[in-house]
Parts: C-alpha cells; sequence; structure tokens
C-alpha cells in the first residue's frame, strides 16, 4: 500500500521532472494518465533483463494501441553501461535514467528486476520482483485485465 | 576438541550470529539496485571456480588441508 | 573450439548486421535467423568455461589437466552445473624412504620380488629416493542442481566420481541457501558423503609390514562425511565477506599405500624398510573467512583459513588476489600470492631406530611434515566479447595463468648420523601454466 501513497508523489515529482533542466527522473505527466503503464527497473549488470526486454518490445508493439506503455527505468550508475546494453537490445519503449535511486526508492525496488503495473487511474495494481520467460504469460494476462477497464 | 579452536569457533559464530542480527537494522548492505560492481563475476564468491579446482588440486595433492571453502550469496541478487 | 572458427567466418556479415542495429532510437525489427543468432539462442542460459593446465615439478611430477565447466540456468531459476576433467601425471614421486649416502635398491609397485629386476629402481647416494616410474591418468567429473525453494531459498544437490586405475571415489552433497534482508545476508548449510574404493596396485601392503616379504594383496575402502555451515553478507557496494565453518571426518583405509619408512641402525644407515599405516580416522575442523572488494577497475580477494585435526596437524592459509582491468576494461591483470603454513602430523616419522619398537602409526610422506609454502600467480585475460562479432558475450573471454609453488620444509627430525649433512627435505618448486577460454 506504500504505492498508493507513492503515486500523488510521483505525479508531484512528473510536474517537477518535466520542467527540470537535465534528464528528467519520472515520465511526464501527461502521457500517462488513462495509459496502463508497466514500470520497469532494470540495470546492465541485470541478467534476466536480457530477457525482459525482448519480451517488453513484444508487449509495447501488441498493446500500444489499447493504452499500453512501457516504461523501463534504468538505476545504472554509469550510463554508459546501460547505454552499452540498450545497443545490444534496442527497446521499442521509453527508458528514463534514475541512477541515484530515487524513483526505485519511491516504487519501494527490493530485488532486480522490479515491475509495477499502474492501471488507468495511476494506482499501482501489481509487483513482480524478479522476470522469468515463465512468468510472462500470466503478466501478459494481467496487463490485459487492467486494458479491458476504462 | 583443542581449545584454541573452540575459541575460534566460538568468535566465529560469534561474527556471524553478529553480522546476521546487525543486518536486522539494514545499516549493512545494500539496496537492491545498487549491486552493480556486486554482480561482476570477480566480485562474486565462487567466481573464480575453474582456476580454484585446478590450484585445490594441486594443493591437496601436495599439502595436508584441503577444502573448507565454498559460496553462497553475493552476486547481483537478481530474480 | 569449431564456435571461435564460425565465429571468424561470418565477421564481416555480423559486423555489418550489427551497425544496422545501432542507434538510439528505438526500432521495431525482426531478429534475422542466421547461424549466429540459433548458436547465440541456443547457449543463451549456458556458461561455459573450459582450461587446459599443465604442472610441472623440478624433477618430479608433471601432468597436463583439461578441465571443462558449464553452467545451465534453467527455466524455473534453478541451476544446473557440470564439470569434467582429465588428467596425467608422470615423473617421479617419493616413496618415503630416507636419503641416504648408501645406494638403495627399492621395487616397484607392481613387483612380486626382489628377483624381478625391471621392477626394481635404485637411488643414488644423496639423492631423494623416488619411483621413477609413477604415471597415473585420472577422470573426475561432477554434477550440481541448484533448486529454488522460494524466491529467497534453494536447495542444492551435487554429485562428483573420480576414477583412477587403483582409486575410485563417489561423492554426494546436499546443501540448502536462505537469503535475508533483501538478498545482503546468506546463510548456507550442504553436507557431503564420500566413499573411496582403493585397488593399490600390486596389492594393499600390509601395514608396517617389513618391506622385503611383499605382504601385499586386496583392496580396501575410506568413507567421508562432512558439514559445512557458511553467511555471505554484503557489507557495501563494494565488499562483500564470507566466513565458513567445516567438520568432516574420514575412517577407513587412510594410508598411502606405496610410502615406506626407513628403519635405521645405530649408525643411522639403513636397516631396513616398513610400510606406513595411519590412524584409521581423521577429523579435521577448519575455518575460512573470505573479503571481495571491488571498484570499477578492479577488485581484491583476501582470504584465510585455519584448519585443525586430530592428526595432530595445524595449518594456516592466507592469499591475496589483485584483479586489474586495463584502460578500455578489456583486458584484466591479476596478480596473486598465497601463504601456507603447516605443522607435522603426530605420527610423521622420516625415519625409525631400529633399537626401538615400530610405531602404531608412522608415515614420512612429505605432505604430513612440517613446512611452509609459497605461491606467486599471474593471470591475464581478454575480453573477446567486441573481438567475436555478435557471437561474444559479456562473458566471452580467453585467459593464461601462470603460477609458482614453493615448498620448504621447516622444523622436522633431524638426520640420523649417517645421513647428516644431506638435504633429507629438499625444497619442492613447481610450476603451474593454465590456458583457458570462457564463453
Amino acid at each position: 500500500m506504500r504505492f498508493i501513497r507513492a503515486i500523488p508523489l510521483l505525479f508531484f515529482c512528473l510536474a517537477v521532472g518535466a520542467t527540470a533542466a537535465g534528464e528528467p527522473a519520472a515520465p511526464e505527466l501527461s502521457s500517462l494518465h488513462g495509459k496502463v503503464v508497466y514500470l520497469d527497473f532494470w540495470a546492465s549488470w541485470c541478467a534476466p533483463c536480457r530477457q525482459s526486454f525482448p519480451w517488453m518490445n513484444e508487449l509495447q508493439k501488441r498493446y500500444a494501441d489499447r493504452g499500453l506503455t512501457v516504461i523501463a527505468v534504468n538505476v545504472d550508475h554509469e550510463r554508459a553501461d546501460a547505454e552499452k546494453f540498450l545497443r545490444k537490445l534496442p527497446p521499442a519503449f521509453q527508458i528514463r535514467f534514475d541512477p541515484d535511486g530515487d524513483l526505485a526508492r519511491r516504487f519501494d525496488v527490493h530485488g532486480m528486476p522490479t515491475s509495477v503495473v499502474l492501471d488507468r487511474s495511476g494506482k499501482a495494481r501489481y509487483t513482480h520482483i524478479g522476470f522469468r520467460n515463465a512468468d510472462a504469460a500470466q503478466y501478459e494476462q494481467q496487463i490485459q485485465q487492467l486494458l479491458a477497464e476504462h | 576438541m583443542k581449545p584454541r579452536f573452540i575459541a575460534l569457533c566460538l568468535m566465529g559464530a560469534l561474527c556471524l550470529a553478529g553480522t546476521v542480527l546487525c543486518t536486522a537494522c539494514s545499516s549493512l548492505g545494500v539496496k537492491p539496485w545498487q549491486r552493480d560492481l556486486l554482480s561482476r563475476r570477480d566480485m562474486q564468491p565462487g567466481g573464480s571456480r575453474l582456476d580454484d579446482a585446478i590450484d585445490e588440486h594441486m594443493y591437496f595433492s601436495k599439502e595436508a588441508s584441503s577444502g573448507g571453502r565454498s559460496f553462497g550469496g553475493g552476486g547481483c541478487g537478481c530474480n | 573450439m569449431q564456435l571461435e572458427s564460425g565465429g571468424v567466418n561470418l565477421r564481416g556479415k555480423l559486423i555489418a548486421a550489427s551497425c544496422a542495429l545501432l542507434g538510439s532510437a528505438p526500432v521495431a525489427h525482426a531478429q534475422t535467423h542466421d547461424v549466429v543468432d540459433t548458436i547465440n539462442r541456443a547457449l543463451a542460459d549456458w556458461q561455459l568455461d573450459g582450461a587446459v593446465a599443465y604442472y610441472h615439478e623440478n624433477g618430479r611430477i608433471q601432468a597436463v589437466e583439461p578441465v571443462i565447466n558449464a553452467g545451465h540456468e534453467l527455466a524455473n531459476g534453478g541451476q544446473l552445473d557440470f564439470n569434467f576433467t582429465f588428467d596425467a601425471l608422470s615423473g617421479s614421486s617419493p616413496n618415503g624412504a630416507l636419503t641416504s649416502r648408501q645406494v638403495q635398491t627399492f621395487a616397484s609397485p607392481s613387483a612380486k620380488s626382489f628377483a624381478q629386476a625391471r621392477h626394481l629402481y635404485t637411488t643414488g647416494s644423496g639423492s631423494l629416493p623416488v619411483d621413477p616410474n609413477y604415471s597415473d591418468a585420472r577422470v573426475a567429473g561432477g554434477a550440481g542442481w541448484t533448486v529454488p525453494l522460494s524466491r529467497l531459498m534453494r536447495a542444492t544437490l551435487g554429485g562428483k566420481f573420480s576414477y583412477e586405475d587403483d582409486f575410485y571415489s563417489a561423492t554426494v552433497s546436499a546443501g540448502l541457501e536462505r537469503d535475508f534482508n533483501d538478498k545482503n545476508t546468506t546463510v548456507s548449510v550442504g553436507v557431503n558423503s564420500e566413499n573411496d574404493f582403493l585397488q593399490p596396485i600390486g596389492g594393499a601392503p600390509a601395514p608396517r609390514s617389513d618391506y622385503t616379504l611383499f605382504e601385499k594383496g586386496g583392496h580396501e575402502t575410506k568413507h567421508g562425511l562432512g558439514v559445512l555451515a557458511g553467511v555471505t553478507q554484503v557489507m557495501s557496494r563494494n565488499w562483500i565477506t564470507l566466513a565458513n565453518v567445516s567438520v568432516d571426518r574420514f575412517s577407513g583405509y587412510l594410508n598411502d599405500p606405496y610410502k615406506i619408512v626407513s628403519i635405521v641402525d645405530a649408525s643411522g644407515s639403513p636397516a631396513g624398510y616398513v610400510y606406513e599405516n595411519r590412524p584409521d580416522s581423521r577429523t579435521r575442523r577448519s575455518v575460512y573467512w573470505e573479503n571481495r572488494v571491488g571498484w570499477a577497475q578492479g577488485s581484491v580477494t583476501a582470504d584465510a583459513r585455519y584448519m585443525t585435526d586430530n592428526w595432530g596437524i595445524r595449518s594456516e592459509t592466507a592469499e591475496l588476489r589483485l584483479r586489474w582491468w586495463l584502460p578500455g576494461r578489456d583486458q584484466y591483470l591479476e596478480p596473486s600470492a598465497r601463504w601456507y603454513r603447516q605443522n607435522a602430523a603426530d605420527f610423521f616419522h622420516p625415519w625409525i631406530a631400529d633399537s626401538a619398537p615400530v610405531p602404531a602409526d608412522l608415515s614420512a610422506d612429505f605432505r604430513l611434515a612440517a613446512f611452509h609454502a609459497l605461491t606467486y600467480g599471474f593471470k591475464y585475460g581478454c575480453k573477446l566479447t567486441d573481438h567475436l562479432g555478435r557471437f561474444g558475450r559479456d562473458t566471452t573471454e580467453f585467459n593464461i595463468r601462470l603460477e609458482y609453488y614453493e615448498q620448504s620444509l621447516r622444523g622436522n627430525p633431524a638426520a640420523p648420523a649417517a645421513s647428516s649433512g644431506l638435504d633429507l627435505y629438499p625444497k619442492l618448486q613447481a610450476f603451474l601454466l593454465q590456458v583457458g577460454f570462457s564463453y
């Protein structure tokens, strides 16, 4: 339930972040509203992320027109490491950089990778710690269910 | 059992227990997203398994002690 | 090395393909189904490490040892590990007899009497008695299975075997690991059971029996049980520490069937030999502590082990290893050093006097003597990630390692009169050269 408390904070930061000079750590408010958001925390050193990226690519492609936005938040210390990873696994979704872990802390990340699924009203409905291809089907079902909601 | 060894074992056990208890205060350790260096192979206990196995074979055939090492934990902590 | 040549042949095509994928704009694309992709995908969950090591002791043993390790990540998060090694040894091995000014004649393990000249060997005056025809081939392998019981707990099951023409060994092991504090702390426990079957060449000699009587025959067994408990703790982003305590107990036939002990007369000259005998059980306890500290350009590993047993042996080991990444993070240098010291077993007797009864337990095996040993090592590694086109992974690497090992025996019983002035405990010097490849 900490996630619910985090959401207003997140939206506040979105507003601040959008206007701040330099790299915003949070996605823009306007593009999120009404969309189902799959927020994924990843790092270049996280081996399961090499499997989650191709799957998230498919996910974004398949459900973009139904209102899904995949945002992958990178927590690498060095931006260069993240960029090296992205060259090998080019993303079809948005990437944000959170090197100090502020967003990770706000979403109470307890493992890598962690994905938080927000519904159309911005409420965090599911949190997954870790990623396995075997679980992908179940995650997709959850997203379909949230997309069906209005 | 030699007293010196018992003393060492007790010290070891106290250190281990103390470590585990201290970590409950979460002052020791890192956040899950701060494990970049720890995920490197040279930073993982057991990261040099092949070299260690070859060395162990050499030392086992020349010395009276062997083993005692084992690995668990560390790494990127993923999944 | 099939894979490597495949990568080189397709290099041009791969570079063109990977260049097309560069760029920061998100691109929806279809994967090209070329051979490299198929191989990469098939091996995506595998980690392969292989090496060939060459070991050479000054004037004694040499060995060649290829090793391969394969790790496979399972879909459920578990892990399968396999390893396989083969080694061929040859050279001269000390037989336990004392260096003497007299010329000494010995019989090979396969000899049935001193009448068969082709099975005899002679040691010159002042030389360490060694069996010059020592040769052995060994095949060993193992497998391990890590089963995730939950996100924070794992069970491990393992087995390994070793096979030589005079020795077979099989070990099974089981363990449990549990993470705490967001995986900053890991506690593990394990047990293992080993069963060894010895079939010495020429048969197992009757312990403490007269060497010249050839009282040999039959096979022997020994059994070991061990437990281990450990804690791994992440101290900071840069530092991880780990501590283990382990106890093991071996019982059964613990002798070296080929080793003898010299009996010397009043003047100190060899008057005969007896086969060694060791207690039929050995309990060992050890404490191990390891630390790894890392930063962007490298890491340091420092570990120490203290071991004691009920044979009176105490040993201390300390190791230091430095990993230094060269600028560009493609290559690394890794110097290392190890210091080791042990004291002699209670029943270590490099020789016994014929005036006294033969002790219940006795051995002249230098492995049980008092000595300290130093190892200096240097390793060079080169990541091949960017040199094999799309074939290279983060873990693809070539490495080469050289180690120098030196053992100095000190604090052991002095020579009997007739052998005084002779070097009874020659320094052992050996080097290890290893070439490896990881994928």
